[in-house]
């Protein structure tokens, strides 16, 4: 039980009653540790139990009649709890002295061994580290998949209505170079209103960043169940990054009060690139499109259709012009390059259904060796993958992830997942596709890290090679 | 005949009592509560105790159910999602987190008041704001958590003066954040509990509070059942609803509200302002009474209606759906409180 003794001290002469100035500065380092600096805090605790003693036979509450008028407050005389009291000249100077002392450590801490910004930073990263065996040709081995060092913050901060600039710098290494090289490196601005949930979303993203082509390439790593995206996603370029700029938002959002959930009806996102891939400058003169829509079922929390949603996404571009794998001359940016595709998805914890299917078009040269005697040919390409996944585990509940503890607990959660995926590089070819299934299981222990198990069987048409592929990952971050 | 016919009520009583007896028991009983200031997992008040005394541990150990409490910083939406995901059996929260759960079909039933004193709402502004009183909220940045009994109450207040949540700039915020924006100037006003720190620095002025206007205090708090768990094991959550009540009748007593004070400093509170928000509050006996009475049951179908009105809540529902009476009358009277709280 918390006892406060009473005081008040106006004279050296109150010896009898004045706190020790050791009490005092106790209450006051109390008082900065929970956010109170002030004295007052601490000395009209013990005056309110005189107006008000807290019995059975403490005065009702108050009547209307003795109420003040409703809507005319007075800010000066509101709340009558914050009486003070007094201390002697020579125990504040004390407690000062003490308090510059503790900020001289402080600021020298912040010197010597805290990192400074200008700008609010948020440093983030993960890797993957993998061991992986396949039975044709037969090998095996341990590697480092990829590292990313992800830099974040705001530029500008709009508390007002939320119309703030952030920034995204993002180093990134891949098993074909081990070299760092800048994945993400975008601002983005939010040109309508981001605090009220109420009411719609519209940003705009300028620089390199990733595409956002369909489901399969713009599924945040935590939320993809597989180790490898389906073959369509790098076949045809849907998961790399390109330089450009990119408008997104949402309209007509549901909100459930009951538990902090917004559903917008439909996303949408449009977007203008170079269309020469990440950390390279244009090669041509035209720019490569995309768009992508989204209908989300507008359902509460509770509904049996919250996490339905159907997208469609389509990209026209350009690209070099090819006979096999030889350039044509001035063929630059001359071929067209055409993508489109739709998706469906059923992601309500505990169960998640995902479906997507996707058309390639590319232009190129059947004949010829220049753009002025080329013969030209479009090849369509054929992508599909149904993925059907079940947790056990709290992992994808927000505010199970969210919780008062002692400890640095994190929701254990399993995901065994099954995913079919298949390749058609060219429709008019027969076989010649490619199909993988895979059965997976993600262990996810702690706040930044899983663990991913992945067995698939894959059977190239083309090459007639049947091959059986383990992967073994930890993605770990910070 | 006659003698038959008079040991009829007995024979009831013995085979109410063998289904009873015969209830399948749960291996766990999961609690659901709210979070708190220091991101400690305990609670305050009359369920702070009967959890520090291990009340419902002790009641179960000899059927060997274990006590899982989970505390979600997100408050009553947090608990909310539990429920809807099957994570939790029991929780306790405000007025309008149940309202609006049981609006959207979450299976969950108040089977008491976690008191029926409520709780206080205050409303602090930056100085510089030019608020002088509450019509002034007009067209002003005002930061407070939606979806609690903060959101409701500010409704309802709103309402008093000709106000709706449309004409202000409403800013959801949790109330730490809320502090912080006050803090910075980010928003004008904000709609928080008791603690007010910045008021205690000169930052911000108090604009009002429900002591002076008690019709505005948010309506009786809830412990509530999922359906699933109360139809299953009936008897299991009399159990649990008589343990708990053992705290509301503790947190009556007036010797214990120091206790209850150091509970919610410990919990993050500032003593200071937890004994303020005491003035002009009903004696412990009335402010911790968990009985379902009439009153409240029309103070929950208000909310209701009112919630529906506002658009807070999409379907206008009678409050019979939200409550289950069937539990607390006999666990009452089982530890001899029902003339405790009595009411006229």
């Amino acid at each position: 039980m918390i006892v406060f003794k009473k005081f008040k001290i106006n004279s050296p002469k109150d010896k009898g009653n004045i706190m020790s100035k050791r009490k005092l500065t106790i209450l006051v380092l109390g008082a900065l540790l929970i956010g109170q600096t002030n004295l007052q805090a601490a000395e009209s605790a013990e005056a309110v139990p005189q107006e008000q003693p807290v019995s059975d036979k403490q005065p009702q509450q108050a009547s209307d009649s003795t109420a003040v008028p409703f809507g005319s407050e007075d800010l000066s005389a509101t709340d009558t709890s914050e009486a003070g009291g007094t201390v002697t000249q020579a125990e504040l100077d004390g407690v000062r002295a003490e308090i510059a002392t503790l900020r001289d450590q402080l600021t020298q801490r912040l010197d010597k061994t805290i990192a400074n910004s200008k700008r609010s930073l948020n440093i983030s990263g993960s890797t993957q580290t993998r061991y992986a065996a396949s039975s044709s040709p037969s090998k095996n081995g341990f590697l480092f998949n990829s590292a990313i060092i992800s830099l974040k913050g705001y530029l500008k901060r709009d508390y007002v209505e939320g119309k703030s600039i952030s920034y995204t710098l993002g180093l990134g290494s891949n098993t074909s170079t081990y070299n760092l090289q800048p994945t993400d490196a975008y601002l983005q601005y939010s040109i309508g209103q981001s605090l009220d949930i109420g009411k719609p979303y519209l940003y705009v993203q300028i620089g390199q960043q990733k595409k956002q082509f369909g489901l399969e390439a713009t599924t945040t790593e935590d939320k993809q169940p597989a180790i490898n995206l389906a073959q369509f996603a790098s076949k045809l370029g849907l998961s790399t990054r390109d330089i450009g700029i990119r408008l997104y938002g949402d309209l007509f959002p549901v909100v459930d009060l009951g538990y902090n959930y917004r559903i917008p009806l439909i996303e949408y996102s449009l977007a203008l690139y170079n269309g020469s891939g990440p950390n390279t400058a244009d090669t041509n003169l035209d720019k490569d499109i995309e768009g992508r829509i989204v209908i989300n079922a507008p359902a509460g929390y509770y509904s049996p259709y919250r996490g339905l949603a159907l997208g469609g996404s389509y990209y026209k571009g350009k690209q070099d012009l090819y006979k096999g794998t030889t350039l044509i001359t001035k063929g630059e940016g001359e071929g067209d390059k055409i993508r489109y595709g739709t998706d469906l998805s059923y992601v309500s914890a505990p169960f998640g259904f995902t479906a997507e299917y996707v058309i390639g078009k590319d232009e190129k040269a059947l004949s010829g060796t220049t753009l002025a005697n080329a013969v030209r040919a479009t090849t369509e390409s054929k992508g599909y993958t149904v993925t059907l996944f079940y947790e056990w585990g709290e992992q994808f509940y927000k505010n199970s992830r969210s919780q008062s503890r002692n400890d640095d607990w994190w929701p254990t959660t399993f995901q065994p997942f099954i995913r079919y995926d298949h390749w058609d590089p060219d429709t008019a070819v027969a076989n010649n596709e490619s199909n993988i299934t895979t059965l997976g299981f993600n262990f996810f222990f702690a706040e930044t890290t899983k663990f991913q198990l992945n067995y698939s069987l894959s059977d190239d048409k083309a090459t007639h090679v049947k091959q059986n592929t383990f992967a073994a990952q930890f993605q770990f971050g910070f | 005949m006659k003698k038959w016919i008079k040991a009829l009520p007995i024979v009831a009583l013995l085979f109410v009592t063998g289904v009873a007896h015969a209830e399948e028991k749960p291996k766990v009983i999961r609690i659901g509560g709210g979070g708190n200031a220091l991101n400690l997992p305990q609670a305050s008040g009359a369920i702070g105790w009967v959890n520090e005394q291990g009340l419902l541990e002790k009641e179960f150990a000899k059927d060997g159910i274990k006590i899982e409490r989970t505390y979600y910083k997100a408050m009553g939406p947090g608990q909310n999602e539990a429920i809807a995901s099957g994570l939790i059996d029991f929780g306790s929260a405000g007025d309008l987190v149940t309202v609006v759960g049981r609006a959207g079909g979450l299976p969950y039933k108040i089977i008491s008041t976690s008191g029926a004193g409520g709780s206080n709402i205050y409303i602090q502004v930056n100085p510089a704001s030019g608020i002088k009183s509450l019509k002034d909220l007009k067209g002003k940045r005002i930061g407070y958590q939606k979806g609690t009994y903060l959101h409701l109450a500010f409704n309802r207040i709103l309402d008093a003066v000709g106000l709706t949540e449309k004409e202000i700039r409403g800013v959801n915020l949790v109330n730490a954040d809320a502090q912080a924006a006050l803090a910075t100037n980010s928003v004008d006003a904000i709609v928080s509990s008791s603690d007010r720190p910045l008021v205690d620095q000169g930052v911000a002025k108090l604009l009002f509070d429900t002591r002076k206007y008690p019709q505005f205090k948010s309506g009786p708090g809830s412990i509530f059942v999922t359906e699933a768990f109360a139809n299953k094991y009936p008897e299991t959550t009399r159990r649990v609803l008589k343990t708990l009540l053992k705290g509301y009748y503790w947190a009556s007593k007036p010797e214990n509200q120091e206790a209850i004070i150091a509970s919610s400093v410990k919990n993050g509170g500032t003593y200071k302002h937890i004994k303020a928000d005491l003035i002009g509050a009903l004696p412990p006996k009335e402010r911790y009474d968990p009985t379902v009475t009439t009153k409240v049951l029309k103070d929950y179908q208000e909310i209701i209606d009112f919630a529906f009105k506002r658009g807070i809540i999409r379907r206008r529902y009678n409050v019979s759906e939200l409550f289950d009476l069937r539990f607390q009358a006999p666990a009452l009277k089982e530890l001899g409180y029902d003339k405790y709280w009595v009411h006229n």
